[in-house]
């Protein structure tokens, strides 16, 4: 080898890219003082649906569990929000813990449900998800399937709660992103990374599989409870079968599959697609739902990377440094800047 | 709402003519510029909008197949203009569907609200429809008139605890209760038709199963019945045998059920296969039953089977925004539709009725304080009958009529398969009884 390579995570362009990021961040920040109720109502539920977005992602893309169970822990979250607040705790400190309560739920279910492999897996968790409901439909507080109200809500002005919980949302959702992004370029990162390529030989190489999968099962369990408690507490009412119903985990496999599975930036816009699609489309029914299910088998059939996927492997995009970058410098041109680069983390 | 864009449009002419006749007169003072504008300002800017939140398509889409008629009919009625206080207002009705779904009725109801502006909400047929979207009314301090949905699965499915102060604002209800199903249940079961009075009682686990295995069994056991109650089962349970097989143990001669339609079709069948509908005498069913479509898919079977009735067109009553009585209503969506009438067409008629009341009531309709304010007192009659929120039960809660009635096989040549008959009037003598109970028996 007679070349001289460096490597780095991120180019120049993605520098000025986490700067109009920073730019983008700060904005939404600011949104309860610029925008209007309706806007800032959208963007909670947008904020939401990126939030499943890269929880199912984490899971199935880098943990390489594909779970259709996933509306148990959005469930949960949602109830241990309601339940806590009923006990008399702060309404606003009961419902992140509605996310904790998630994530603890996925760390009790991880101890017998990671024994389970592909398929069994999947249907294992959607059988749990029925199962919690129904442990849930005994609570006096929930009366069945009638479910109640979180009225202490309603105490705060509409503005105030409206404000408090799209900062909460935001707060969340960036949060998960920063985890995540610190998650992947560590060594568990690699180790994630590596299963989702292939589990046997990242067995054979020493990464402790059954830890890091525990870690990014209970990692997802969190980002869906507390989308369950943040979309407490946008809409106040919780049925338990709207909670815990199968079609939060569709909703996710969709923006998943979409946006890019596996990728850091394809959940994100496959949760813009999404929301762009309901919005336009949602007032079809039927029709829109069919559409929505054709896209997802399209997509997984003819594009299994999603359209993200597609745009990295073609352009090379990156918009976050979550990987390496193995830059080749020719011996005959020392001084000049990278000329090929070659992506270390490809999936291929 | 091509009837109400002409109408804006037609206005801004006018409004534009008033403008250039008053600056044509300009030099006739102030005072006489002033006047005629201001008339042509009430006539062309003030506008009311009314939110109106229904299932129209996906499990039940039954209860919202009159909804296009009943607001077509409405905005026909409205289309001069509702005078309120002196001023006249155009009043738009922008009605959604919620797909049955009560995530989206959430949504619906956010964008109704902050994106459309509306001045009232209207909402009807079921929890899943009614609760999220009155939630996110009362959430958004915006005045919500809902109905079709028992009251308590309303009052006390969105956290109202009994004994203690009712947690609503913005929110109010009208509709039957345990207690107008224990008067007309009670009134029915006592009638001609003799019973051992042991009752089967089928009621799933869910906001109205609860309800009335909490509330209203418990007066019929008062009131001398033997209520059989094998307990909860989840709604879409596919087998019935344990709960057949207990009813017939029991020799239960009468049937009381609130299930949702396709569980009691499921049922149905079943106890028809194991012999329990042969020992029964009265079938009262709930929740189900209440259009002829869900009685026509059990054929033979559903003939006798008897389900209390929120409206009916024997009902003496006529609908104050639409000038309709009640057989005429029923006899126009017929016409129109082609469809036989069904019971939801009064009710969500009824709603429209008490919505522009307690909104002429308020004397400021587009002042959502004083419209909260003229729904709490409000007492008017509506299609379905007196609607009275100075008397209901808990605050923000009035009681509408249920009456008894029985779906039976129509009479050769008509036009329908079943005719569907009050049988008795205990909460409202004025309503007409057209037939007495008959015994249950498979044709």
């Amino acid at each position: 080898m007679n070349q001289n390579y460096s490597i780095e995570r991120g180019t120049s362009k993605i520098r000025i890219l986490l700067a109009i990021l920073l730019i983008l961040v700060a904005g939404l920040a600011a949104g309860p003082l610029l925008l209007s109720a309706n806007d800032l109502d959208h963007l909670i539920v947008l904020f939401i649906y990126i939030i499943l977005a890269i929880a199912w992602n984490a899971l199935a893309g880098y943990g390489g569990l594909v779970s259709v169970g996933q509306q148990a822990f959005f469930g949960i979250g949602a109830y241990a929000a309601i339940r806590l607040s009923y006990y008399g705790m702060p309404v606003y400190l009961a419902l992140p813990l509605g996310g904790v309560a998630g994530a603890a739920a996925a760390w009790v279910a991880s101890l017998f449900m990671l024994q389970l492999r592909g398929g069994e897996f999947a249907i294992g968790m959607w059988v749990l998800a029925t199962l919690i409901q129904q442990l849930v439909s005994l609570d006096p507080l929930i009366q069945g399937s009638t479910g109640t109200s979180l009225l202490v809500l309603n105490h705060f002005s509409p503005a105030a709660r409206r404000a408090d919980t799209y900062w909460l949302t935001l707060a969340v959702l960036l949060g998960l992103l920063g985890l995540l992004f610190l998650l992947l370029r560590s060594r568990q990162g690699a180790a994630m990374q590596a299963i989702r390529d292939d589990e046997e030989a990242a067995r054979s190489v020493g990464v402790a599989v059954a830890p890091t999968k525990r870690l990014v099962f209970v990692f997802a369990g969190f980002g869906a409870g507390m989308a369950g408690a943040l979309w407490l507490a946008a809409s106040i009412t919780f049925q338990p079968g709207t909670y815990f119903g199968v079609q939060w985990t569709a909703y996710m496999i969709f923006m998943v599959l979409v946006g890019g599975i596996g990728t850091f930036e394809g959940p994100i816009l496959g949760a813009l697609l999404f929301f762009a699609l309901e919005t336009m489309f949602g007032a079809t029914g039927v029709w829109y739902l069919i559409g929505l299910g054709a896209a997802a088998v399209g997509f997984a059939l003819f594009a299994p990377r999603g359209i993200w996927g597609a745009l990295e492997a073609r352009m090379g995009w990156r918009l976050l440094p979550v990987g390496y970058r193995l830059v080749l410098v020719p011996e005959s041109q020392h001084d000049a800047a990278a000329s090929a680069a070659v992506q270390f983390d490809s999936h291929a | 709402m091509t009837k109400s864009n002409d109408q804006s449009r037609s206005g801004g002419s006018s409004r534009r003519q008033v403008l250039a006749t008053g600056l044509g007169a300009a030099g006739m003072g102030a005072a006489s510029t002033l006047l005629p504008t201001r008339r042509a300002w009430a006539g062309a800017e003030k506008k009311l909008k009314i939110g109106f939140i229904s299932p129209r398509t996906g499990p039940l889409a039954g209860f919202g197949e009159a909804d296009p008629f009943v607001l077509d009919l409405a905005r026909k009625s409205l289309a001069k203009g509702l005078t309120i206080g002196g001023d006249t207002y155009e009043v738009v009705f922008l009605d959604r569907d919620t797909q049955s779904d009560p995530t989206r009725a959430s949504q619906l109801a956010k964008d109704l609200i902050n994106g459309a502006k509306i001045d009232m909400m209207l909402t009807t047929s079921t929890p899943e429809v009614v609760n999220p979207v009155a939630d996110a009314c009362e959430a958004a301090g915006m005045p919500c008139l809902s109905t079709i949905e028992p009251w308590e699965s309303w009052y006390f499915g969105r956290g109202a605890k009994p004994g203690q102060p009712c947690p609503f604002k913005w929110s109010y209800h009208f509709c039957f209760g345990v207690e107008q199903f224990a008067q007309t249940y009670l009134s029915s079961w006592n009638g001609d038709v003799k019973t051992n009075r042991k009752v089967a009682a089928l009621a799933p686990n869910d906001a109205d199963g609860n309800a009335v295995r909490q509330h209203l069994f418990p007066i019929l056991r008062k009131a001398g019945f033997d209520v059989i109650d094998p307990g909860g089962y989840e709604d879409g349970a596919t087998d019935f045998s344990a709960q057949i097989a207990h009813f017939k143990r029991e020799k239960c001669e009468i049937l009381t059920t609130f299930p949702i339609p396709p569980d009691f079709t499921r049922f149905w069948r079943q106890a028809a296969q194991q012999g329990l509908t042969r020992q029964m005498k009265i079938v009262e069913v709930a929740k189900t039953g209440l259009f002829p479509s869900q009685i026509e898919v059990l054929g033979p079977l559903g003939y006798r089977i008897a389900a209390a009735a929120y409206w009916h067109p024997v009902f003496p009553y006529a609908s104050p925004v639409s000038g309709l009585t009640s057989a005429q209503l029923a006899t126009a969506y017929e016409h129109q539709s082609g469809h036989q009438w069904q019971q939801q067409l009064g009710a969500s008629m009824s709603l429209i009725d008490a919505g522009i009341a307690a909104l002429k009531a308020s004397g400021m309709p587009t002042n959502k304080v004083a419209l909260a304010a003229s729904m709490g007192k409000l007492k008017t009659t509506t299609t379905v009958g007196v609607v009275d929120f100075t008397t209901g039960p808990v605050p923000h809660v009035a009681t509408t009529i249920l009456i008894g009635a029985q779906w039976i096989k129509s009479k050769p040549g008509s036009k329908y398969k079943l005719d569907y008959n009050t049988i008795e009037n205990i909460e409202d003598r004025k309503v007409p009884v057209q037939a007495k109970l008959l015994p249950y028996r498979m044709a």
